[in-house]
């Protein structure tokens, strides 16, 4: 019986926070990468953090510049940024200048330097900064080839991975990049006055990954890839529970007309314009809050300091609850956002603290933060059906552009065909007064009372009425009132001296 | 100093291994195909063949079985390389050691080593 040994599986991790996501767990070990990307994309940045990271888990790195840039610039320039440790270097980390071997001794020179030196160090990664020097210094186009040829059957025997970055364009595509495992690009892309970095792996041999563009930020610590949310959540990750409990919306009244409340699990749009008392009725979703059902509100406009005065307002105690643990808040501001950043800031927090009762306050603030907004609606797909699989009820709000027309436009279309349950509500003027209405439009396998509701705002929270029966039309905004009031009534309307 | 036969069509393949096994102190032979490597066998008895499975002309297992059938080169030991798992590869193959493409050196240098001590 012959001795048996055969290949390893095995993954590099990047650890760049969301690339592993993309590249479904790492690049492959003794594979040939090219990051490309034009002078001031990243590409160094990138390659570096993924040096200190591959260091930090016990490699060794072996990183080549061909570039006429000193070290002690380069270093200079890593400093600020928090992954970079001297302590790696040069035990870990070496930096080595191959400009002045390419130059003397030609691609020929060069491959027996890397050969060499990745063996001596015992190297397991290998960044080679400045391909273009290469591809300047080769005769020909096929003698470049034979470089990128020579250089990965060598490292591939020393079971090292290697980083090849070039700053030439990604058009027309070069024949270096049918050679390599894989092409990691990164672009800049102008958006308006703003801009919005972007990577994309265009290739990615013997691993499947996600394709298409992903925003990432440069911060003091590196770089962040975002992966695209409907992306990433092509499936969701796991199995709808398929659950048939009831969760309060907090309004007792409204719980009866929807047969308890609102299907656990399931996602809720309430639709009114400004002023309606949105905000107000996911206050109420939210106060019921506790240690088994722990609430996060997500929102775009109001401040946590805003929202605890507007909770204790109307007699809701949500900074008690928040104090206690059991309700949440993250607010952001309408500064530079970035979709996929808000999706994955959500859907963590709601992993990581159990989250069970979500409120999203303004979904129309995805809108405003996509660079595509052709995306919203892949996006918020993906989202609603991850969340429903977590076992989270969740209610947005959306708000309507006119406050008092018969004809209704839906700010984000498609919304309502993901949600269970559809709310709306509306502002009616009858006799000279304006009125809050609320109509339940769909709630998922259940009947539900169909009947427009007053619904008044007080210091008691929402005071929800009975059926508006003495008016017609009161969805075209301009109620005609039909006659005397019935006596049995109990409607708020009834109390009112008009 | 040891001897070892390189044979494999891929020219990257016995070059980066013939840099890489001179290293460590080997007289290292190439040949591009199974015909080849049995002529350099004639000419010169390697002390261990390592061999690609996949090649023109003369396969991998061609040049096996001859060289077993051969009295005076039949103990010549044999790494067998592929890319493809060993139980691909037919059983009247019967190599020393087998490796699966792509390796490690530090592999590669471990089975030679156990294959080149005596007893």
């Amino acid at each position: 019986m012959d001795r048996v040994i055969e290949r390893p599986e095995d993954r590099v991790p990047t650890g760049v926070p969301g690339l592993d996501a993309v590249l479904h767990g790492g690049l492959l070990r003794r594979g040939v990468y090219m990051l490309q990307g034009r002078p001031g994309a990243g590409k160094t940045i990138l390659a570096n953090q993924m040096s200190f990271h591959h260091a930090a888990q016990g490699g060794r790195v072996l990183y080549t510049t061909l570039l006429a840039e000193t070290h002690e610039r380069l270093i200079f320039n890593l400093e600020p940024l928090s992954f970079f440790d001297t302590s790696r270097i040069p035990e870990q980390i070496s930096y080595l200048s191959a400009f002045s071997t390419l130059e003397e001794s030609g691609l020929k020179g060069l491959v027996e330097v890397l050969r060499r030196e990745v063996r001596v160090r015992k190297s397991t990664l290998l960044v080679v900064d400045g391909l273009v020097a290469v591809e300047e210094s080769a005769a020909t186009r096929k003698d470049f080839k034979k470089f990128i040829h020579e250089l990965q059957v060598h490292v591939s025997f020393i079971g090292c991975t290697v980083l090849l970055l070039t700053s030439a364009s990604t058009e027309p595509v070069g024949p270096e990049h049918t050679m390599v495992d894989g092409v990691i690009a990164l672009d800049d892309t102008r958006l308006g006055r703003g801009a919005e970095r972007e990577l994309e792996v265009k290739k990615f041999r013997g691993s499947s990954f996600l394709r298409g563009g992903h925003a990432f930020q440069i911060t003091r610590d590196g770089i962040k890839v975002l992966p695209r949310l409907e992306a990433l959540l092509q499936e969701p990750s796991r199995e709808d529970p398929c659950k048939t409990a009831r969760v309060s919306t907090g309004i007792a009244q409204l719980d009866k007309m929807i047969g308890g409340g609102l299907p656990c699990a399931s996602t809720s749009v309430l639709f009114g314009p400004t002023g309606a008392g949105k905000t107000t009725f996911g206050l109420h979703f939210l106060n019921e809050s506790s240690k088994t059902e722990p609430g996060l509100l997500f929102g775009f406009y109001e401040t946590p300091a805003r929202i605890f005065l507007k909770a204790r307002v109307l007699g809701l105690d949500l900074e008690k609850k928040h104090k206690q643990g059991v309700f949440h808040m993250l607010w952001h501001p309408p500064t530079e956002r970035i979709l996929d950043g808000l999706g994955n800031k959500l859907l963590t927090t709601v992993r990581e603290q159990g989250i069970r009762r979500l409120f999203i306050d303004g979904v129309d603030g995805f809108m405003q933060s996509a660079a595509h907004p052709e995306r919203i609606s892949h996006f918020l797909a993906a989202l609603t059906n991850e969340l429903r699989v977590l076992g989270i009820t969740t209610v947005y709000t959306s708000e309507l552009q006119d406050m008092f027309v018969s004809d209704v436009r839906l700010p984000i279309s498609g919304v309502s065909s993901l949600v269970e349950n559809i709310l709306f509500l509306r502002f009616v003027e009858l006799r000279s007064r304006v009125y809050r209405m609320l109509s339940v439009v769909k709630v998922r396998d259940s009947d539900y009372d169909s009947s427009l509701r007053e619904y008044r705002i007080t210091s008691r929270g929402i005071q929800l009425a009975d059926t508006f029966e003495s008016a017609e039309s009161v969805l075209t905004g301009d109620a005609k009132p039909t006659g005397t009031p019935r006596p049995k009534r109990k409607g708020l309307l009834r109390k009112r001296k008009p | 100093m040891k001897t070892l036969l390189v044979v494999d069509d891929e020219v990257g393949v016995t070059e980066a291994l013939q840099d890489l096994l001179s290293d460590e102190g080997f007289t290292v032979l190439t040949a591009r195909n199974g015909k080849d490597g049995l002529k350099r066998i004639g000419e010169k008895r390697p002390d261990l063949i390592l061999l690609d499975y996949m090649m023109p002309v003369m396969d991998g297992r061609e040049l096996l079985l001859a060289l077993q059938a051969d009295a005076t080169h039949q103990d010549i030991p044999v790494i067998l390389m592929s890319a493809m798992p060993r139980s691909s590869i037919p059983a009247d193959c019967k190599p020393a050691a087998f490796l699966r493409k792509p390796f490690d050196i530090d592999h590669l240098l471990a089975e030679v080593g156990r294959l080149l001590t005596p007893g």
